[in-house]
């Protein structure tokens, strides 16, 4: 069973799966990333998927009366882009009018929207179809699937992985795999692109040169509403064929961080946002396990929680050891530090092992009867909560203050080797025995502290 | 010399409670004294219907003139809500063109043998028109009949029974197909008198008419039209009566009051979490999750506790929820103050992890075995907050609600830490200037909140409920932002805004009820009314004014933070610690 869900994970059906799962995400990060770029973060674009999606199944679904069956089924879908994304512009120009020329707050605003697309979808639906729910009672239809052709998959060794991966994808998934290139393209190499930023980083001086900041804002916002609206479409007429009462299940949220996740850049946010399709394919996968499919299902929430956290350290982190390199400028030792900073994030990664761990067995504990009754879940969930708890407490000294790692680092050394090692078991186990998997996970986590920075640790001290 | 200021207000803050008391109590009995004194537990009823009045008269006399903002905007909303509701009923007229329907042609004369045909003479035949959710519904019918030269015939077509609203027309036609005569309604003189079957004026006769050849005819009946004047005339008082049900409904009876008033509990209870959290300027949204939290707590409680006598066992249950909801909400707290994570991201997927949760702990936990839906165990007695309405789920939670917002008030205005809390919420850099330890503070500010929002949570497992159900907030929280703002984020304000919007929820569902009306509709108002709120253009020469006013008559800007308009949170504020 397990070894199915690990074998699952290495094959190409769940890199497509990822590729999926991922695009509704990646769309509207990317209108977030714009927006966010020119200093008014976008909150509405949950409402906007939602209005967008809706419209694209109701248009899609009536062309076929509007212009007959045959011709329905080719111009619905791409008339259901078209008006899909039209809906979803206008509400973005609403929160636009009123952030920018009313004054309101963008936050509250964009909450507002939120709930209004949630329920203006729900309460036209219920028109329609008399349905709350769905609308499985509409002949909707799907965008275009894109087919490779079968030489492809001729192609001596990697052609097979990659035709598996790439054929019979939505044509929305390489529209927005492409559209991350167009916008990296926008940011950076035209005139446009600059403007935008400039706003977002200082819209004083923006407007001191001749830049119109409202008309600049005002586009970005336009253009994250296109992009919310593109996702949307992906949702219900390529990932789904139906609409479903608030679908979008806080996609429009995660959009919200995947951009700083990424550290900003087109690509950064195309890499966040793979991050987070792998957990929610990932918890659709073990949905197959005996364990509840709340706890899966919760995987992408913790971990966005858990970036939240790692990249507000990190950056606190680089603004520390960037201060002492402008302190002690020419004595700075700068291989020495880099290596620190990376045992730092190690750490930090291993705390958020840690934190899931106490979590799982936290909730092992609370729902035993979910996870094979009370004679094995208890002694389970208190083995694996206790011992990340241990883990945690030992690792917090050295995450709160980079400057232990230098000062106690064979204590570092241990504790991250030691963690490390346990999660690496954890995986291992699953192929190997228990006792030959401790071994082997110790031994590569004490070769990847070293290689990642314990070797110049040991040499600087 | 204040005081003296106020007292007019206080008296038309007075004046308006005791009306509304008054209105209330009045359409809730029809007006007679009797009729109240017959209910049980009345004194109590005339007790949270004077603590209404209250709420109106904190509402005034804190708000001053920003009450009659909220006011308009309120109106402007439900104004806007109408025109919704008007259109999403423009359809009601199409109730003219289906329902079922019976044809007849009557004669004296003797029917003609032998024909296939589809009529008889004096029997009825029917059908029904656009018959929704049908592939091919049927939208007019052609049947023949035959006849001898000189037979007088009537034809009539009709709504089969009161039920039906069709409105149909009839036409007589001859073999080759032309029309011969035509009719669209009947006289009153012909339904009442002449022809026993039919219904209305809106059923077709066409009355002795007089074959002129042997032959056979067709009578062919459809929906007529719908003209313009009556799709608007029925759209509209279609939405007249949602309108009247929404305005009036929730006062109409004792149970319908007590859906309202209990509403209003777990959403002041909502907003004061709300009001408390946003005055330091921190977009935690943690309400929801917080909620599940110290319902889970108190339900776990409550259904492992059935032999403790309740007056022990309520107090362990309120404390309980609250340091649940605490504790949950210091978690984003403590995110945001120590490591700068984002609060409105963090605590939205927080929420998601609680509800995740709660279900989780529900359905493999607390779910009876033998239980067909995923839901606990009903609590015992002892567990359950006692009523204190008959016939209602209204509770001694009123009186915890009294308190809650009475503490809230010390908390927020009479305390060093809800001054610090202001300060932050005002300017976070004139804080820390200003030697107030703004993490802590934040970080506490955001587990205050979450106490009360457990304190809700507690209230609808162990009040509304009465026991854990799979989505016991129902999307809740977010109805505790808009409570929140319309109050200005001013906690004595939150009873008044929460029985207001409470009041739209309980007349959303009788609403739905009575006049079919989607429930939907009163969250897209609530959506209208965020955006008029935040609007803050559309009122800046009305609060300009105001200001000017404040600064005439005391010499000096303004006396406390509470005086200001509400904070206009920039959206760098919105970013400020990502």
């Amino acid at each position: 069973m397990q070894e199915n869900v690990i074998q699952g994970i290495f094959s190409a059906v769940f890199l497509a799966a990822i590729l999926r799962v991922t695009t509704p995400i990646l769309l509207p990060s990317l209108g977030a990333l714009i927006s966010e770029k020119a200093g008014v973060l976008n909150i509405g674009l949950e409402g906007m998927m939602l209005s967008a999606a809706f419209t694209g199944v109701v248009v899609s679904a009536y062309s076929q009366d509007w212009f007959g069956a045959e011709a329905g089924l080719s111009i619905g879908p791409w008339l259901g882009l078209l008006l899909g994304v039209c809906v979803s512009l206008l509400l973005s120009f609403v929160l636009a009018l009123f952030h920018l020329d009313l004054k309101g707050d963008l936050f509250l605003s964009g909450i507002a929207l939120n709930i209004f697309g949630s329920s203006a979808t729900v309460a036209i639906m219920f028109e329609l179809t008399g349905d709350r729910g769905n609308t499985s009672t509409l002949a909707s239809l799907q965008m275009p699937f894109i087919q490779l052709p079968e030489l492809i998959a001729e192609i001596p060794v990697i052609g097979g992985f990659f035709f598996g991966v790439f054929d019979n994808q939505s044509v929305m998934t390489w529209i927005a795999f492409v559209l991350v290139f167009v916008v990296a393209f926008v940011l950076y190499r035209t005139p446009f692109g600059m403007h935008l930023r400039a706003v977002g980083e200082n819209p004083e001086a923006a407007e001191s040169v001749g830049i119109n900041v409202k008309r600049i804002r005002y586009t970005a916002l336009l253009i994250s509403g296109f992009f919310a609206g593109l996702g949307g479409i992906h949702m219900s007429m390529g990932y789904l064929q139906l609409f479903q009462r608030d679908m979008t299940n806080g996609r429009g949220f995660i959009a919200l961080v995947t951009p700083s996740l990424g550290g900003g850049t087109p690509v950064g946010t195309m890499i966040a946002s793979s991050i987070f399709g792998f957990f929610d394919a990932l918890g659709i996968r073990i949905g197959t396990l005996e364990i509840p499919s709340q706890l899966p299902q919760s995987i992408p929430y913790f971990a966005t929680v858990m970036a939240l956290v790692i990249y507000a350290l990190q950056r606190r982190i680089s603004q520390r050891v960037s201060a002492m390199r402008t302190a002690s400028g020419s004595t700075f030792d700068a291989a020495f530090w880099g290596a620190i900073q990376r045992i730092s994030i190690l750490h930090m990664l291993l705390m958020m092992v840690a934190v899931i761990g106490v979590v799982t067995g936290a909730a092992i504990l609370s729902a035993p009867n979910g996870f094979g009754g009370a004679e094995t879940a208890v002694p389970a969930g208190l083995l694996i909560g206790g011992a990340s708890c241990l883990l945690f407490l030992l690792g917090l000294p050295f995450v709160r203050d980079i400057f232990r790692i230098q000062e106690r680092w064979l204590a570092s050394a241990g504790v991250t080797i030691i963690s490390l090692g346990i999660t690496l078991t954890l995986f291992l186990a699953l192929f190997i025995e228990l006792a030959l998997a401790l071994g082997v996970g110790l031994l590569l986590g004490a070769g990847v502290w070293f290689m990642i920075g314990g070797r110049v640790l040991m040499r600087g001290q | 010399m204040t005081f003296l200021r106020r007292y007019p207000l206080m008296l038309i803050g007075l004046l308006a409670g005791t009306l509304v008391t008054w209105f209330v109590t009045n359409t809730m009995f029809a007006g007679s004294a009797e009729k109240m004194t017959a209910t049980a537990t009345w004194q109590n009823i005339l007790l949270v219907n004077a603590l209404v009045g209250v709420c109106i008269l904190l509402f005034v006399v804190e708000l001053r003139r920003g009450a009659i903002r909220v006011l308009l905007t309120v109106i402007v909303a439900l104004l806007l809500g109408f025109l919704v509701t008007f259109v999403f009923n423009l359809d009601a007229a199409d109730r003219f063109t289906r329902g079922e329907f019976r044809v007849q042609v009557i004669s004296d004369a003797a029917p003609v043998a032998g024909d296939t045909v589809d009529l008889e003479y004096n029997k009825r035949r029917g059908g029904e028109f656009n018959k929704p959710n049908v592939v091919a519904p049927v939208s007019e019918v052609a049947w023949t009949f035959a006849g001898s030269e000189g037979d007088v015939v009537s034809l009539l077509a009709y709504a089969k029974n009161r039920r039906s609203t069709v409105d149909v027309r009839v036409e007589l036609r001859d073999a080759a197909g032309t029309t011969l005569a035509a009719a669209t309604s009947a006289t009153e003189l012909q339904v009442e008198e002449t022809f026993d079957d039919l219904v209305s004026a809106r059923d077709a006769v066409i009355e002795g008419y007089t074959l002129p050849e042997a032959g056979v005819y067709t009578l062919y009946a459809t929906p007529e039209e719908v003209d313009l004047g009556t799709t608007l005339s029925e759209a509209m008082s279609q939405s007249q009566l949602a309108f009247e049900a929404l305005l009036l409904g929730p006062i109409e009876r004792v149970n319908r009051w007590g859906v309202w008033i209990m509403d209003a509990i777990t959403l002041i209870l909502l907003g004061l979490s709300f009001a408390i959290v946003f005055r330091a300027q921190q977009f935690s949204l943690g309400a929801e999750g917080q909620l599940y939290f110290g319902a889970l707590v108190s339900g776990i409680i409550a259904l492992n506790s059935p032999h403790i006598p309740g007056v022990l066992l309520i107090p362990v249950i309120i404390l309980a929820s609250g340091t649940a909801g605490f504790i949950y909400g210091l978690v984003p707290g403590a995110l945001k103050a120590y490591l700068g994570a984002n609060e409105l991201v963090s605590t939205l997927m927080l929420n998601v992890i609680a509800t995740r949760f709660f279900e989780m702990v529900l359905n493999f936990q607390l779910k009876p075995p033998e239980a067909g839906y995923v839901a606990s165990a009903k609590f015992t007695e002892n567990a359950i907050l006692p009523v204190i309405v008959q016939g209602t789920q209204v509770t001694v939670a009123v009186f915890l609600l009294v308190v809650v917002v009475f503490i809230t008030w010390l908390l927020m205005r009479r305390t060093p830490l809800g001054y610090e809390i202001r300060i932050i919420g005002s300017n976070l850099r004139f804080a820390d200037y200003g030697g107030v330890n703004s993490k802590r503070t934040i970080m506490l500010v955001m587990a205050i909140g979450g106490i009360v929002a457990g304190l809700a949570g507690m209230h609808l497992a162990n009040g509304v409920h009465r026991q854990l159900i799979l989505n016991i907030s129902f999307a809740l929280a977010f109805e505790g932002v808009v409570v929140a703002l319309l109050a200005r984020l001013n906690v004595l304000v939150v009873p008044f805004t929460g029985l207001l919007y409470a009041y739209l929820r309980a007349g959303a569902q009788f609403m739905e009820r009575d006049a079919n009306v989607s429930l939907e509709v009163v969250r897209m108002i609530q959506a209208i009314i965020i955006l008029l709120i935040t609007a803050e253009a559309l009122v800046t020469f009305f609060q300009q004014r105001q200001k000017r006013a404040d600064i005439d008559a005391k010499g000096h800007a303004v006396d406390s933070l509470e005086d200001m308009a509400p904070p206009a949170p920039s959206p760098e504020a919105a970013r400020r610690g990502e």
